[in-house]
């Protein structure tokens, strides 16, 4: 093949980070502008997917933070605790709050709604990418 | 007769008391030592009875006490105790007193004794609850945990096939009724326009010119009947006598069968001068007690028998209910008190039998006062009040029934239909005390008959006793009689129940039922032969037609189950998207004079290549036979919408589309590649092949019904709530 390129697995190193950080950014971005926990979370799926098609699911696997059922589980409970805080300040459920944090010149909005889409993504993480790479297992115990 | 039990073997519990084994046994092995919770926990009714009396002294009725609950619905947690809640709160606490300290000893050596008292403490809670509410929707809910409580302890004994089929028709037959109180709650609450009683109990002329009115009484009868044991609904009782003998006492004779005469009686101000109304409780509540009577006469252990003659009670409180006239609110009341003093002493008698000798069966008992001298007291006591005796409590009820069939003049065969009732129970008062006490003991026996622990026997003395003093001094209950009748009937003020009612005409009346009585004892097994011999009658009772329809239920779900779970996708996904088009449809053509057609606007060149990539992946997915293709086409339709997304304002949604998709067509191609290796089923594929032209008709139809459905809608203006809501939120 074209041998002047490094190869796949190097590559595949490579895309892994970049996807994870983009999906990161994308849940970052999700406060104010498309994308979120959901989308986020998607991409993350791709990177775990596209790192176990070219080494295998265990190691992808092994990549993950936590195995998938927990993963999934962490970020549900994550979600679900996001919406504590507002009831001791008498708000319903789940109300969230925004602040504009201004370090000098640069002005970063913060909401505690990035908790709760963090929980999302998380979830997303964990059962889409641990149901992707079961399936590329089958496979592979297969062939 | 019409309803006999003999030949359903299955539920009958036949074999434990007429074989002479004790239903509390006496000897298992996990008998457990150590503090009996029983003694304990009386002191919970106990208490609310000392609370509730020394309440009823310092503050007048009615109390009122109101928090919001579901204000969205208006439904509130509204209690409102009168004088009809407050004698039912008496009796709960009272009788549920005496209940504690007899389960402490009757479960003494049950293994099960800590869930009885467990359930019998919620139960006590809802049924206080169920008599204290106000609003109608939340008396229903406690209605209901009353079915569920009433059920968990028919079933305590859940290891005999007896106990749960009959703790299966409890809960059927009451719970089914209980639908029925609830429809007939909300129409009642539709047509008054509110769920609270009062409320509806003052506007009764209103209500009475409504149309709907029929309706909703005819459904709140059948919940009433269902659960305080009215014919066609009463079969279900007598089998209930499964449960321990305190639960028995408890739930189905003092308290808990009471709830439908109780929430008759709390409407009975609102509608007693109705004609429907007097003709259905009149009927309903004398066929029964004439149904009970027989069958009573057709059972030989003493709880069932107890079981009949409280079925006949209900059914003559009913009769009374629907009698118009204040006399027959007043007997009402009466009859609720003095019921509960004699029956619940006599069922602790059933059980102290149980106990002490090891059955319940009539003709295996006799001469047990030289065993059991106090228990044979009780029963004495309990049987003189039963039968209607002068200076017992049952001979004022007596008194008040009499008065009031005279002031409103009832039917003849109503009067005749009485007079048989109370002959029957003198005769069972007469069984219950003569005969199984008083007789000569011939029977040799296994187990040498014991007198029981004084726990089993000063409440039911406690209850005679009391009996007994309200018959001497009817002064003492009269304030709370009073303030019952004035609740059934408002503005009818008794000052003395005694004097209410001549004393000859009680005296007569009393005769007449005790001759019967003695007529029918004397011929107690001719009469159940002869009704032996009837018996076919059952056949077409309403207790064969509930086990009918038990049999039939698992058929009808097997049919449609075999109808509807096929177990072929291809037909799974006609029947689904069928059935959605069809619901789709009934909806779209039901609001035909509301549709307004959006104007149509030319598409913009990238509106339209969207369009275009859709229409073109979803007809190229008709005619592609290869999987792998089929997919990737059927991707070309969700990018198709991505991009319909990201040019009609919704990025975000069109982002989350191109990754979904992205991954989706990644892994089922993942999956096909796998299934590939797996040789097809022709079979299934030429099922698919006959269902293709009905899966393009149903498509077709469910493809244009949906785009109609759209259409229609962005015909309607647009609300921007959410928009404007999130623009604001927005950081």
């Amino acid at each position: 093949m074209i041998s002047w390129l490094p190869p796949a697995e190097v590559f595949v190193r490579v895309l892994y980070a970049m996807l994870l950080f983009a999906s990161l950014w994308i849940l970052w971005r999700g406060q104010n502008a498309p994308g979120g926990g959901f989308i986020g979370g998607l991409m993350a799926v791709a990177a775990s997917a596209a790192y176990a098609l070219v080494f295998d699911a265990g190691s992808a696997l092994r990549r993950l933070p936590l195995e998938p059922v927990r993963l999934a589980a962490c970020g549900v409970l994550l979600a679900l605790l996001s919406g504590l805080p507002a009831l001791l300040n008498g708000l319903p459920y789940l109300t969230h709050r925004g602040v504009t944090l201004s370090f000098g010149v640069v002005e970063l909005p913060v909401s505690t709604v990035i908790l709760f889409d963090l929980g999302i993504y998380l979830c997303v993480w964990g059962v889409f990418g641990g149901y992707c790479l079961a399936l590329v297992r089958a496979i592979e115990e297969e062939s | 007769m019409l309803l006999s039990s003999g030949r359903i073997p299955a539920w009958k519990p036949t074999a434990n008391p007429i074989l002479g084994e004790p239903v509390s046994s006496i000897t298992r092995d996990n008998h457990r030592r150590g503090c009996n919770p029983g003694l304990l926990l009386a002191l919970v009714p106990a208490v609310l009875l000392a609370l509730l009396m020394a309440a009823l002294y310092v503050v007048p009725l009615p109390w009122r006490l109101t928090w919001p609950w579901v204000p969205s619905l208006g439904v509130e947690f509204a209690l409102y105790v009168d004088g009809l809640s407050a004698q039912f709160l008496l009796l709960i606490t009272g009788i549920g007193t005496m209940v504690f300290v007899y389960g402490a000893g009757y479960l003494a050596e049950n293994p099960r004794r800590n869930r009885v008292f467990v359930l019998l403490l919620l139960f006590m809670a809802a049924m206080i609850g169920a008599v204290g509410s106000d609003n109608l929707l939340l008396l229903f809910v406690f209605w209901e945990l009353t079915t569920v409580l009433s059920f968990l302890l028919i079933g305590v004994d859940h290891d005999q096939q007896a106990s749960r089929k009959s703790a299966q028709q409890a809960l059927l037959v009451t719970g089914s009724g209980g639908l029925f109180l609830l429809a007939g709650i909300i129409l009642l609450g539709q047509i008054g326009g509110s769920y609270s009683l009062q409320t509806l109990l003052t506007q009764a002329p209103l209500l009475q010119e409504d149309s709907r009115l029929k309706a909703a009484l005819t459904l709140i009868f059948i919940g009433a009947f269902c659960k305080s044991a009215q014919f066609p609904f009463h079969f279900w009782l007598p089998n209930a006598m499964s449960a321990p003998t305190p639960v028995s006492a408890y739930l189905h004779s003092a308290t808990m069968v009471k709830l439908g005469i109780y929430l008759l009686a709390r409407l009975d101000a609102a509608f007693s001068d109705l004609l429907f109304w007097q003709y259905a409780l009149i009927s309903t509540g004398t066929f029964t007690a004439v149904i009970a009577a027989i069958q009573t006469i057709r059972e030989r252990d003493l709880k069932r028998i107890l079981a009949w003659s409280t079925v006949a009670t209900l059914g003559t409180l009913t009769m009374l209910i629907g009698l118009p006239g204040n006399s027959a609110a007043l007997a009402v009341a009466v009859l609720f008190f003095a019921h509960a003093l004699y029956k619940a002493p006599l069922f602790f008698v059933a059980g102290n039998l149980d106990h002490g000798v090891g059955t319940r069966a009539i003709d295996k008992l006799t001469g047990m006062r030289r065993y059991m001298p106090w228990t044979a007291i009780v029963a004495l006591l309990a049987a003189l009040s039963m039968a209607g005796l002068p200076l017992t409590f049952g001979f004022i009820a007596k008194g008040a029934i009499v008065h009031a069939k005279e002031q409103v003049d009832a039917l003849q065969l109503v009067s005749y239909a009485a007079m048989f009732v109370n002959g029957v129970s003198v005769a069972v008062a007469a069984i219950a005390a003569i005969h199984i006490f008083w007789g000569r003991d011939r029977s040799p026996r296994q187990v040498q008959p014991h007198e029981v622990p004084v726990t089993m026997l000063l409440p039911p003395l406690i209850l005679v006793v009391l009996g007994l003093l309200f018959g001497l001094v009817p002064t003492l209950v009269d304030p709370a009689l009073g303030a019952a009748v004035h609740a059934m009937s408002p503005g009818f003020d008794i000052t003395t129940v005694s004097e209410s009612y001549e004393f000859l005409a009680v005296v007569k009346a009393m005769l007449g039922a005790i001759l019967l009585g003695c007529v029918i004892l004397l011929s107690w097994n001719r009469l159940d032969l002869l009704l032996r011999r009837v018996h076919r009658l059952h056949k077409i009772g309403p207790e064969a037609w509930y086990w009918r329809s038990l049999e039939f239920l698992p058929l009808l779900a097997a049919r449609q189950t075999r109808l509807l779970q096929h177990g072929r996708l291809p037909y799974y996904l006609l029947t689904m998207i069928g059935a959605a088009t069809l619901l789709i449809l009934i909806l779209l053509l039901a609001a035909r004079p509301d549709w307004n057609w959006p104007d149509l606007q030319t598409l913009n060149a990238p509106v339209f290549g969207a369009s275009l990539l859709i229409a073109a992946g979803a007809l190229v997915a008709m005619f592609v036979r290869d999987h792998l293709v089929l997919l990737l086409v059927s991707g070309l339709v969700g990018y198709g919408c991505a991009v319909l997304f990201l040019f009609t304002g919704a990025p975000d949604v069109a982002f989350t589309q191109f990754a979904v998709e992205t991954i989706f067509v990644v892994v089922v191609a993942a999956v096909l590649l796998r299934l590939r290796r797996t040789p097809l089923d022709m079979r299934a594929v030429s099922t698919e092949a006959r269902l293709r032209p009905l899966a393009l008709a149903v498509a077709i139809v469910f493809g244009a019904s949906l785009t109609a459905l759209v259409l229609l809608m962005s015909g309607l203006p647009f609300d921007s709530v959410l928009a404007d809501f999130y623009g604001e939120q927005c950081l």
